[in-house]
This record gives structure tokens, C-alpha cells and sequence, in this order.
């Protein structure tokens, strides 16, 4: 019941700043349209070819594109695409990295250095030539593109969990439990992994702004999820071919894919501002101390 | 807007058409200099007989052929002088110029034909050759300008005619390695090449045609990319694009640049593997003669460049029918009649997959407008995208349901048309043997064997096209143009080959 309110607490603070909270209207607002698109009555893959490559106009606010296609109804759509690979990726990346962190973190000696040379390796590839070589084996889909981006997310979930577990280890608390018998499964999860919440979750907002860019890029390549799907990545790669014709074809959702990025790499830097005032004690906030 | 870019494709072909010279008299009016030429993506070798697009800039540069052909298909000289088709049609008996020199310095002569035919014939070394090689059965030097070719029956004139042109004499002192170094009697040598950047060719001061080349020297600059061509041009870095893409060649022809098309369109083609799924059932594929909304995809793939047509022929072709373009335009009821017909479960109708080719704009496109059609006569299928040597190997191995590809020598003899896979009637990789399309097979056969009036042709090239649709393995939507060249408003001289290749002899700038 105390995590909650600390969350609230967090929440509230961050929410009191004007980037963060811009950022998180406008990223709610997205996720909104992307799951409500289907009610909107827009079809992105109806086609007009007699209205191809036209630009903006009241019916269509984002023009059109070689297909006649409604780009504004491609974008909403393709908001759904992105922000469910990030969604994904994130949640692969996380149910994997965060418990390679926290068991090296914990026990130390070689289950963190297999651990962690393991991370290395990963580390050592290029995401994007990593997650192209995924594809390459496991096809052109969205699920192949969530679990390509998810892989590349592992290493850094793994190492800053890990990270926040060295520096919480040693504390009274965790010493504490282990003193009153607690079992080593029990401390991590249930005595480390609630204290080291916080840097995880600026995690997942930052490898969300990763996630959609490299989807996008990976559409832009030409592997990313196969068309007709709208993709912003898929956008822009098309679109770069009639910036002479139609500049809006590309221009516009890139635009799109820009702000949220931007509003995501806006909302990590405020949680991470937060969390290093907590950390250095002006924020207020405390960590919590032997809570059980 | 459709029929505007018609008009204004067939104003390109015009000026294209207008700006054809008679060779001397554009050495005369045109002044020579060096020539910077952008083509798109580098070549792979010397050969002549390699007909890959990526080779078009060289073959008709370096070498020449026995035969060429105008832009309406006649039959004129080249390295031969003369040509006599015995009157039984069973064999050729050509006579070479006199004059003429491979740029090693040595003479053509009867036996170098023989041994550029002993090339073609053969299975591993005739490549493109190869096939069109397959009605000759041996051939005799009469003396050193003349060589009788023997066939294995009576020929058409124009298949014997399509031969005499395809066959680019090769120097017999290079034939082995004419694949690395040029071995022609053409209007220019190989100066220079630097891989995957540019090729240098320099004048033949021995050329035997009067006055030409009319340039001194040709640069072929290679870009990778079509946009970057394009702006070279307009910057004025180079004076012409050969192989521009249709949607650049609008714009810039729009710009006020010189838009040359060439007589030799390809045609696309939705092929379908009959022998996998659904396509067993010929009613369920021929419903997709009618699926093809064609105009979209020659106005949204193409630019509007190109004509559509429901038959594998350009209008030079003789095969060349229009009233089939109206007869299976894009009807959804009549597609839909021919699905009820086919009596296929709606599931097994959208249980397949049709193979795209990611690297190639136009494909992906036209793909999306096909799988819309087929949404609306209730077919949903998946796109199924792929890469590169992936997608090659999956097109030449058959491994897919149905997929877009272009097929070349449509303007010339019918029985040319065979020599693309998906058209092959013996060891077809795609539909396999025996042919599950006998009466095709006939067809081509009845074509290739007729030589009679031109009522008998006639009758064999409809029976021809009736199969083509009947069997309906390949549904073609629209020509296009491949080696679409863009130039200066100070090039002239442009010479139409009937393959679309670069032909430079003739180029020069304006006074």
C-alpha cells in the first residue's frame, strides 16, 4: 500500500514541471488515438489513386499519400504500431534484463561475471544490426520487430538493475532480512527489487523512445513490418522519394515521430532529475528502510 | 489526369522518336567532346550476351550487332550487309561488311561469327543467347565474309531476324575472356573502369560507320541512387541519366529536360504459380484478369509512363492485340462471377501469399493496389515482403504463390516471350514438367512453326493470346520503360535501339 503512494508522491512532483507534464499529455493522447483509431472512422489503407500525393486540405489534414491513401489516418495508425512495439519491447527487455541484474547483482562472484560477459556480448553488437539479423531469421512482422527491438533492450535493463542492486545489497535492511532468515529469493524480491524501482522505470521510458526509433528506422530499411501495416518508419522511407512532389508525405510524420521522441526523452530527463535530487536528499524523498 | 500523362509519354516518345538520327547526318550536324553519362548501379561484366539491365549502357557501346532493328521493328544492316532467308526458310545466309575491324585490329570475318555462335550455343556460356540459339541447329562458313546458318525446321523470318539482331559479335581472340575485357567491334574501347564508380570509354578511331561516334570520349558515372542521378543532371555534373526511374523522368522531363523512351518497353507481369493452392483452379485464376485495376498501377507504380495491356506484347509487337486491354479491364462482378464459379471455400481463396520485392519501389507499390482489389472481391491475402537474393531466389526457384515481375523481349517474335521463366514451355522452374499448360505450350509451338500468309500468323498468334489469358499464369498489367534516359537541352542524336540499351554513337552536342 506505501509503493503506491510513493509512486503518487513521485508522480505529483513530476507532473509539477512543465516539460514532463506537456510530454505525458501529449504521449497520453497518442496512446489514446491509437487505441480508439478503429472508432475514428479513418481507414489507412483505403486508397484513392485519383487522389494521390495531394497535400493538406480539410479532408485530409495530412494530405495524402502515393496510394491516395489518408496520411493523417496512416500516422494514428502507425502511433499504434509504434507505441505497441515499444510496449512490447520494453516489457521482453525488461522480464528478462531486470532478473539477469538482479540475480548478478545479488549473488556476485561468477553468476555475475557469466552473467554479465553474456550482457557484454550482447552489448558488443550494434542494436540495429542485431535486431536486422533477428528478422532476417525470424521473418517481417510486427512480433518479429517487438521481439528484434525487445533483445536490444535487455543489456541496459540488465546493468542498471544490476547497478542498483550492488549499491542496495550491502544496506542495513537487506542485511537485516538475511539475519532473520529471510531466503536469498525472498530479499531479492521482495527486500531489493521494490528499493530499486525508480532508475528501472526511467529505463522503460527511455528504451520507449529507443524502441519507436528503432522501429522506425528498421521500417525505413526496408525490414521493419511489411506494408500495407502503416509504420512511421515506413512513411518516412517511402516518403523521402517525393520530397520533390509532396513534402508533406514525409515531412508530417516525421514531424509526428520527432515530438514523440522528444516527449519521451523530456519525460525521462525529468524523472531522472528527480530521482538524483531524491538522491541527494533534497527531493524529500526517502528510501524506504527495512519496510518489512 | 491519366490521360494527360498519356499524352505527355507519347509527346516524350515523339521527341524521343524526332530526335532519331540517320547516322552521318547526325555526325555532321552534332559536335563532339567529352559526354558525362549518369547510369544507375554498376555493371557485371563485358559479355555481350549477359543481358542484364545493369549492362545496357555498354553492350551496344562496345559492341556490334549483325542486324539492328528500327523503332518500328525493320530489319537494317549492321555488321552484316545482307541477309537471304532461303525460300524453304531452313536457313540464313549472311554476308559481313568488308570493313570492318575489332578494335584488337583484327578483321571480321565468317569465322568470328562462328565462334560468337559456338557461344551461344553453348548451354553454361550463351546465356541470354542461349535460348533464342534453341531453332539452330548448325551453321557453315562459305567463305570469309559469308555464313550459312541451318535450322532445325523452317523458321519465321522474324524469329531468324530477332536471332541475327540478339548476336553481338565477339573478337575470336577474346572470347574467353570477353567477360573482363571487352572484345568488340563497337564505336568505343574501354579506356577506364573503376569498380562500382565509373566507366571511361574512349572513341574507336578504326569505327567502320562514317563519322562516328561523334563524341571523343564517354564517361558513365555510377550512382546508387536515382534521386542523386537526377540532381547531378539538374546541377548540370553530367549531361544525360540512362535508367531513371519513371516517377524522376516525369518530374524533370516536366522541368524541361530531354525525356528519351525507348521502343523496347518491358511489361509487368502478376505471376502466378498454377501448380500451388488455389491457383490449381483455372476459373479462381482467371478471375484475376479482371482483378488488375491497371490504370492505377501504371499512374501510381509508373508515373503514367508505359501503356496498360492484359497480353505480354508492346504495341511492336506482331502479337500485339489491344481489344484484349477492353475485354479484361478491371471488372470486380466479373471477378467475382468467375470466384463463384471456381467453387473454392472463401478461406482457400485468401490462403496464400503474394511475394513482393522489397528493393523495388514500383512492386511494393502496385502489390498494395492489387491486394486492395482483391479485398474487394473478398480475397484477403498477406504481402509477403522480401529482400534482395532472398527474393531472386524465391522468384527463379517458383517458391511462391504469386508475385509482380517484369518480363523483356516483348517486342519482338512471340516465341520470344518463352524465354522468360514464368513463360517457359519446357523446364519451367516455376510450373515445372510436364507443362500443366499444354495448350499454351501448342500455341507457342504453332507460332514458332508457322510460316505461311499472314492470315495463318494471324490465326496462330490469336490462338496464342486466347491460351495466354485462358490459362491464365500470367496476368500482365502494363508496360514500362526500362533505360529511361533524361539529357541536357544540348545533347541531340539520340538512337532508339529496339532492347532500350544505351546507344552513344550517335550523341554529340548541339552546335
Amino acid at each position: 500500500m506505501r509503493l503506491p503512494r510513493r509512486i503518487l508522491a513521485f508522480a505529483g512532483r513530476l507532473l509539477s514541471q512543465p516539460g514532463p507534464l506537456a510530454s505525458v499529455l501529449f504521449l497520453v493522447g497518442l496512446a489514446l488515438l491509437a487505441a480508439f483509431a478503429d472508432r475514428l472512422g479513418i481507414d489507412p489503407l483505403a486508397q484513392d489513386i485519383a487522389a494521390s500525393l495531394e497535400g493538406p486540405s480539410a479532408a485530409h489534414w495530412f494530405g495524402t499519400d502515393e496510394l491516395g491513401r489518408d496520411i493523417g489516418a496512416r500516422v494514428i495508425h502507425g502511433a499504434r504500431t509504434s507505441l505497441i512495439t515499444a510496449a512490447g519491447a520494453v516489457l521482453i527487455a525488461g522480464a528478462v534484463g531486470v532478473p539477469i541484474g538482479l540475480v548478478a547483482g545479488f549473488f556476485g562472484g561468477w553468476r555475475d561475471a557469466a552473467l554479465m560477459r553474456a550482457v557484454d556480448v550482447l552489448m558488443a553488437l550494434p542494436g540495429i544490426l542485431l535486431a536486422m539479423a533477428l528478422i532476417a531469421v525470424i521473418g517481417r512482422s510486427q512480433s518479429a520487430a517487438l521481439v528484434a527491438v525487445g533483445i536490444t533492450g535487455i543489456p541496459s535493463f540488465a546493468r542498471v538493475t544490476r547497478a542498483q542492486v550492488l549499491s542496495l545489497r550491502k544496506r542495513d535492511f537487506v542485511t537485516a532480512v538475511e539475519a532473520f532468515g529471510g531466503t536469498p529469493g525472498y530479499n531479492m524480491f521482495r527486500t531489493v527489487l521494490p528499493n530499486a524501482w525508480s532508475p528501472i522505470l526511467v529505463q522503460v521510458v527511455v528504451l520507449s523512445s529507443v524502441a519507436i526509433l528503432l522501429e522506425a528506422a528498421l521500417a525505413f530499411l526496408g525490414v521493419g513490418i511489411p506494408p500495407p501495416t502503416p509504420s512511421w518508419g515506413e512513411m518516412l522511407r517511402t516518403g523521402k522519394s517525393y520530397l520533390h512532389d509532396a513534402p508533406h508525405y514525409a515531412v508530417l510524420p516525421g514531424l509526428v515521430l520527432t515530438v514523440t521522441i522528444l516527449a519521451f526523452d523530456t519525460l525521462g530527463r525529468g524523472m531522472t532529475r528527480l530521482l538524483e535530487d531524491r538522491d541527494s536528499g533534497a527531493s524529500g524523498l526517502k528510501l524506504e528502510q527495512a519496510s518489512r | 489526369m491519366p490521360s494527360r500523362l498519356r499524352r505527355l509519354g507519347l509527346s516524350g516518345l515523339l521527341l524521343g522518336a524526332a530526335a532519331l538520327l540517320a547516322p552521318g547526318a547526325s555526325a555532321a550536324d552534332l559536335k563532339g567532346g567529352k559526354l558525362r553519362v549518369a547510369i544507375i548501379g554498376d555493371m557485371t561484366n563485358f559479355d555481350p550476351m549477359q543481358f542484364s539491365t545493369v549492362n545496357f549502357p555498354l553492350i551496344k557501346n562496345l559492341y556490334d550487332s549483325l542486324i539492328e532493328y528500327t523503332p518500328d521493328g525493320k530489319a537494317v544492316p549492321s555488321l552484316a550487309s545482307d541477309w537471304k532467308i532461303a525460300p524453304d526458310a531452313t536457313s540464313v545466309t549472311v554476308t559481313l561488311r568488308k570493313d570492318v575491324k575489332f578494335q584488337s585490329g583484327a578483321p571480321l570475318t565468317a569465322d568470328a561469327v562462328a565462334a560468337t555462335l559456338k557461344k551461344g550455343a553453348d548451354p553454361q556460356k550463351g546465356k541470354n543467347v542461349y535460348a533464342t540459339m534453341s531453332f539452330v541447329k548448325d551453321w557453315t562458313v562459305v567463305d570469309p565474309q559469308t555464313i550459312r546458318l541451318n535450322f532445325n525446321g523452317p523458321a519465321p523470318e522474324r524469329q531468324v531476324t530477332d536471332l541475327l539482331q540478339f548476336l553481338s559479335v565477339i573478337d575470336p581472340a577474346g572470347i574467353d575472356t570477353v567477360e573482363a575485357k571487352p572484345a568488340g567491334a563497337g564505336p568505343f574501347t574501354l579506356g577506364e573502369r573503376v569498380v562500382g564508380q565509373r566507366i571511361v570509354l574512349k572513341k574507336n578511331p578504326a569505327y567502320w560507320r562514317d563519322k562516328e561516334p561523334v563524341v571523343d570520349e564517354v564517361t558513365l558515372t555510377v550512382f546508387t541512387e536515382d534521386a542523386a542521378a537526377s540532381a547531378a543532371l539538374e546541377s548540370g555534373a553530367v549531361d544525360m541519366v540512362y535508367g531513371s526511374t519513371a516517377r524522376s523522368a516525369v518530374r524533370l522531363r516536366d522541368a524541361g529536360y530531354q525525356l528519351i523512351q525507348g521502343p523496347g518497353p518491358l511489361v509487368q507481369v502478376f505471376r502466378i504459380n498454377s501448380t500451388r493452392g488455389p491457383f490449381k483452379n483455372a476459373k479462381f485464376r482467371q478471375a484475376f484478369n479482371y482483378l488488375m485495376d491497371r490504370q492505377a498501377i501504371l499512374r501510381a507504380g509508373y508515373a503514367g509512363l508505359g501503356e496498360v495491356v492484359a497480353l505480354p506484347w508492346a504495341p511492336a509487337s506482331p502479337a500485339f492485340d489491344k481489344s484484349y486491354n477492353q475485354a479484361y479491364a478491371f471488372n470486380i462482378d466479373k471477378a467475382k462471377a468467375l470466384l463463384a464459379e471456381s467453387g473454392l471455400p472463401a478461406a482457400e481463396m485468401s490462403n496464400w501469399k503474394l511475394l513482393v520485392n522489397g528493393s523495388d519501389e514500383p512492386s511494393v507499390l502496385i502489390s498494395q493496389i492489387v491486394q486492395g482489389s482483391l479485398a474487394k472481391a473478398g480475397i484477403n491475402t498477406q504481402l509477403d515482403v522480401q529482400q534482395g537474393a532472398e527474393f531472386i531466389d524465391a522468384l527463379l526457384k517458383g517458391r511462391f504463390d504469386a508475385v509482380f515481375g517484369g518480363v523483356g523481349n516483348v517486342q519482338k517474335f512471340p516465341t520470344r516471350v518463352a524465354t522468360n521463366s514464368i513463360y517457359r514451355t519446357s523446364n519451367n522452374p516455376i510450373l515445372g514438367t510436364p507443362h500443366p499448360h499444354p495448350e499454351y505450350v501448342a500455341a507457342i509451338d504453332k507460332v514458332g512453326t508457322t510460316t505461311g500468309s499472314g492470315d495463318q500468323l494471324k490465326a496462330a498468334y490469336d490462338a496464342l493470346n486466347k491460351s495466354m489469358v485462358e490459362a491464365a499464369f500470367a496476368i500482365p498489367t502494363n508496360t514500362y520503360d526500362t533505360g529511361l534516359t533524361l539529357a541536357a537541352k544540348n545533347v541531340s542524336g539520340f538512337t532508339l535501339d529496339i532492347d532500350n540499351m544505351l546507344v552513344l554513337r550517335t550523341v554529340g552536342f548541339k552546335p
